[in-house]
């Protein structure tokens, strides 16, 4: 009786710390999602009032956020009925890197056209995710 | 020049004209709209040797890139024949038909790798899009024997043109025109369908710089051949859904 209620409390505690990481992960995602939503503002207040330091800053700042869903810790975050799909959020992380750097590759080279088209597929990858992880 | 030379030219100017696939004689698209003839290319193996239709695997998707130099493309031998003359849209509502797989069972079609919908493709690193065996399941549809893009989970069937059958996808595949010769080896000749290439260039520039060495590069258009491999070899991961 003893083993079943250590058992018992064992299994409560261990269910309790597992719901506890769960949540300091989704608190993460979320504060790395406002993170990555003022990024994306920042870029577009950039482009539109033609600061090209505002618009590397702000890709700078987007980069930051993707630790999370670049690594395997991206399961943890996703809703259950979603987490399958990690795959799909690491590659759009993989993509808002690589169409970020391009955005400040592109800044550098003078290429404003190009920096701009970059900040339209970061944006369209946004959605994409969303679209799908979201159920939007 | 005498007068009946003059009008055989302006009348053969017009007639491709009004149908730019009756430069190669054969009119793929009920009305000659979306079909674009590219040089035709003979689909070769790795090693660059041609690949007789008698030896694809079934339910294989092999990928060949047509027709140009990063426009990935899946071949596929289907298990059962496929359907003849399917009545296709494009999502801007042009009409065309799909003429049939090719092969001695009908069974050999190429469409375009590059999702409809947000133009998803296999790179040398994933691929998010391929063909679904017949006994195998996918989330995207009720049953195997589709393509399918685990992107947005959009399924196409390649039994018939890549028509639609669910997802977000608003348009078929395009599919690529493919021509047997007598000696059983296998030719691109053409793109039927909307095509996404020029979509698919303007969004993937910084992509084509990795695997390109840059957009020119990538913009290349196929001629002689295209090198086939099993998607397995082109990708190294494959996420499926």
């Amino acid at each position: 009786m003893k083993k079943l209620l250590s058992a018992l409390a064992l299994s409560a505690l261990l269910a309790g710390s597992m719901q506890a990481v769960e949540n300091d992960h989704r608190t993460m995602l979320m504060k790395d999602m406002r993170t990555m939503l003022e990024s994306m503002e920042q870029i577009q207040r950039g482009g539109l009032y033609s600061s090209s330091d505002e618009m590397k800053a702000g890709a700078k700042k987007l980069q930051g956020t993707l630790k999370t869903l670049e690594s395997e810790e991206v399961k943890w975050i996703l809703p259950k009925d979603q987490k399958y799909a990690y795959q799909f959020a690491q590659k759009t992380s993989k993509m808002l890197r690589l169409y970020s750097d391009d955005m400040v590759t592109s800044i550098d080279a003078g290429r404003m056209d190009d920096a701009l088209e970059d900040y339209t597929q970061l944006l369209k990858q946004c959605t994409s995710c969303h679209i799908r992880i979201r159920n939007w | 020049m005498d007068r009946r030379v003059f009008l055989k030219v302006v009348a053969g100017a017009a007639a491709v004209a009004v149908s730019p696939s009756l430069i190669r004689g054969n009119l793929y698209a009920a009305d000659g709209r979306l079909y674009v003839g590219y040089e035709k290319a003979q689909i070769v193996d790795a090693a660059g040797v041609p690949i007789k239709v008698s030896a694809l695997e079934k339910e294989v998707t092999y990928i060949f890139n047509y027709p140009y130099a990063s426009t990935p493309c899946m071949l596929i031998n289907l298990p059962e024949p496929t359907q003849q003359e399917v009545a296709l849209k494009s999502e801007a509502g042009e009409e065309y038909v799909w003429k049939s797989g090719v092969g001695k069972d009908r069974t050999i079609v190429a469409y375009s790798a590059i999702c409809a919908h947000q133009l998803t493709h296999p790179t040398r690193n994933d691929s998010f899009i391929q063909y679904v065996a017949k006994n195998k399941p996918t989330m995207a549809y009720t049953t195997g024997g589709v393509i399918v893009c685990s992107s947005h989970l959009s399924a196409y069937d390649p039994k018939a043109g890549a028509k639609v059958l669910g997802g977000a996808a608003s348009q078929p595949l395009a599919a690529v025109v493919l021509e047997r010769a007598d000696d059983d080896t296998l030719w691109a000749v053409g793109v039927l369908g909307s095509d996404k290439f020029q979509d698919y260039f303007r969004a993937f520039k910084p992509e084509f710089k990795e695997f390109y060495d840059g957009i020119a590069q990538a913009k290349t258009l196929v001629s002689i051949s295209a090198k086939t491999v099993k998607l397995t070899e082109y990708s190294k991961e494959l996420i499926q859904y």
